[in-house]
């Protein structure tokens, strides 16, 4: 596992430790985080890898999987 | 032409005959046809101006940001070598200003227009109120069928498209379709761009499946809205009428008969709409999910006019719960306070937003207002109580799991909604807490049934109401684990038929004369 990957566990475990994320790609649509989860989160994230995830961002397939965050962190952190 | 006339039954008819007889590829051009046809018939050439104005003001503006887009992505890949990375940058830095002030500009124009459409009486209402002037807030206004709908839909597209989420649709006439689709103008749902409009600009062949789903659910809906929602709807204008001479329970009753009426009329016009979507092989997105049966304010959100939390969950809630300047808070308020409030306030920040929005959208009045309040109020007590409860919870060994405590919390939900949803139906705010106040404060036991049901003059309606509120019930608890399709395509053809046409036989008998006085939609009116 990757490095981002690694630390993006570690804060979600943080948020909430009941869920495998390394296999769990539901996150959203299977309702395990809500709405109010997502913006710390978000905060966490902006902070720990300093970038700024704006609104455009906020699409379920974007939060469902560790992978997708990892790839959506990444895109942030090239195109900035 | 009312949606639940004759006249709309034949107006679908023939177009299911027509999108299915045109070479595919005009078949999206047949509903643009029918949209515009069907808006004129039932509002009027100058409203349709105003969904015209939205229209290209949209178009114009999407394409614009497209095109900038494009061009810089062009401009940054041709001279990736010539260009240092500070005009890179300046680049980009021009673009996004020249971008958001399109943007800006756009939404201001289409969200003006519907401000002055629909709050006009309502602000100068309130300066007269405020500082005792008395501007003349009587005049009349141009309000188009739909207004918030489609404002809210084509601004979301516009958006999306700033954001790079999807690509600015280059005809006219397909943005004019997504926006004008007769089937959602006046109502909704609210639909995002992608991947509805792909759904509307597909060629599509008729399938017997898609024709027998689709005509059911018609048949269904109607059902709900002309036989169960229309034959409640004198009751509960009686009670809310006169609710000061009734006793409390006949006052409660009134305002769970509400809560069946309006989601009998809401997601019955959804029902007639979707199915007949389906039979032209087109998805519309859902709307509603059981929502009577949530174990919360926040999840009865989610499951009732879900297009429309959407919307404000992408345009406003993530905007303002994720800005620089709210993270920031939270991060000095975590530093401050601890981790509970520095997590709960930003989204709480976000959350009042959403509810003053989604208490002015659905009415301008200060007692839509107070309703989007108790909304809001409701789910932000309930986010920062939520550790205490969870103590409680387990202090009270409360099994969640099990059935007593989840259908503890559903009749909970459904009595609080009932309570915050009467509150701007009554007429003003105050007459809307004088039916909370008669409700807790008078507790006369009627001594009949005349006296306890004094608005309802025909046993047979009363009945009707009572078998057909019970089915619906009935098919939800079906959907919680089943597909109720699959369960009714169990059942034998020709009982299925009998069924259909025993449905056919109540609208005919009750459904008609109800909608003679009551036929139009409680949500037509937001």
């Amino acid at each position: 596992m990757n490095d981002v990957k690694s630390r993006l566990i570690e804060i979600l475990e943080e948020i909430n430790d009941d869920i495998d994320y390394e296999t769990e790609t539901n996150l959203i649509d299977g309702k395990m985080l809500d709405s109010f989860s997502i913006i710390r989160l978000i905060s966490s994230i902006c902070e720990e890898f300093e970038i700024d995830i704006g609104p455009k961002w906020m699409k379920n397939e974007n939060f469902n999987s560790v992978e997708a965050m990892s790839n959506m962190i990444n895109t942030i952190l090239e195109e900035e | 032409m009312s949606i639940t006339s004759l006249r709309f039954v034949l107006f679908v008819a023939a177009l299911v005959v027509v999108y299915f007889s045109v070479p595919k590829k005009f078949q999206w051009l047949t509903l643009l046809a029918a949209s515009i046809y069907f808006y004129i018939r039932v509002c009027g050439i100058i409203e349709l101006l105003f969904v015209l104005l939205t229209a290209v003001s949209i178009y114009g503006a999407s394409v614009w940001l497209q095109r900038i887009h494009d061009t810089q992505k062009m401009v940054l890949k041709a001279n990736k070598e010539a260009l240092t990375a500070e005009e890179k940058a300046r680049i980009k830095a021009k673009n996004k200003k020249r971008r958001r002030t399109i943007l800006v500009f756009t939404l201001l124009l289409n969200f003006g227009i519907m401000c002055a459409c629909k709050y006009s009486h309502f602000a100068v209402g309130t300066i007269n109120l405020l500082f005792g002037t008395t501007m003349n807030n009587s005049f009349s206004l141009i309000v188009p069928l739909g207004l918030s709908f489609y404002t809210f839909q084509s601004t979301g597209y516009l958006i999306n498209v700033y954001w790079n989420n999807c690509r600015a649709e280059k005809n006219f006439l397909k943005v004019l379709l997504f926006i004008s689709f007769f089937p959602q103008i006046t109502q909704g749902p609210i639909s995002e761009f992608e991947p509805f409009a792909k759904e509307l600009y597909s060629e599509h062949c008729l399938d017997y499946v898609n024709f027998a789903h689709g005509t059911q659910r018609m048949i269904w809906g109607f059902l709900k809205k002309m036989v169960l929602a229309n034959t409640l709807a004198p009751m509960v204008k009686d009670v809310f009428a006169n609710y000061s001479h009734y006793t409390g329970i006949t006052v409660f009753i009134g305002a769970v008969l509400y809560s069946v009426q309006i989601y009998a009329d809401f997601s019955g016009y959804m029902d007639i709409m979707c199915g007949f979507c389906e039979i032209l092989g087109i998805k519309l997105t859902e709307n509603f999910n059981r929502p009577y049966f949530s174990k919360s304010i926040a999840e009865y959100w989610r499951r009732w006019h879900i297009s429309l939390g959407e919307w404000f969950k992408h345009y406003i809630y993530y905007p303002i719960a994720v800005s620089k300047w709210n993270r920031k808070l939270g991060k000095n308020l975590t530093e401050r306070f601890g981790k509970s409030i520095g997590a709960n306030l930003p989204a709480t920040i976000a959350l009042v937003a959403v509810w003053l929005a989604t208490g002015l959208w659905h009415g301008a009045s200060w007692a839509y207002v107070a309703w989007g309040g108790a909304n809001g109020l409701f789910i932000i007590f309930s986010m920062w109580m939520e550790p205490v409860y969870d103590r409680y919870k387990r202090k009270l060994r409360i099994n969640e799991s099990r059935w007593v405590w989840r259908a503890f919390q559903t009749v909970r939900t459904f009595t609080l909604v009932t309570f915050i949803k009467v509150l701007p139906e009554v007429g003003t705010l105050s007459d809307g807490l004088g039916l909370w106040k008669r409700i807790f404060t008078n507790f006369t036991i009627p001594n009949s049934l005349t006296d306890l049901l004094p608005f309802a003059d025909n046993v047979f309606n009363l009945l009707i109401i009572t078998i057909i509120t019970f089915a619906l019930f009935t098919v939800s608890l079906i959907q919680r684990k089943h597909s109720f399709r699959e369960e009714l395509n169990r059942i034998p053809y020709v009982l299925r038929i009998i069924i259909l046409s025993i449905i056919t036989i109540i609208i005919a008998m009750f459904g008609i004369p109800a909608t003679i006085d009551n036929g139009g939609f409680l949500y037509a009116l937001f």
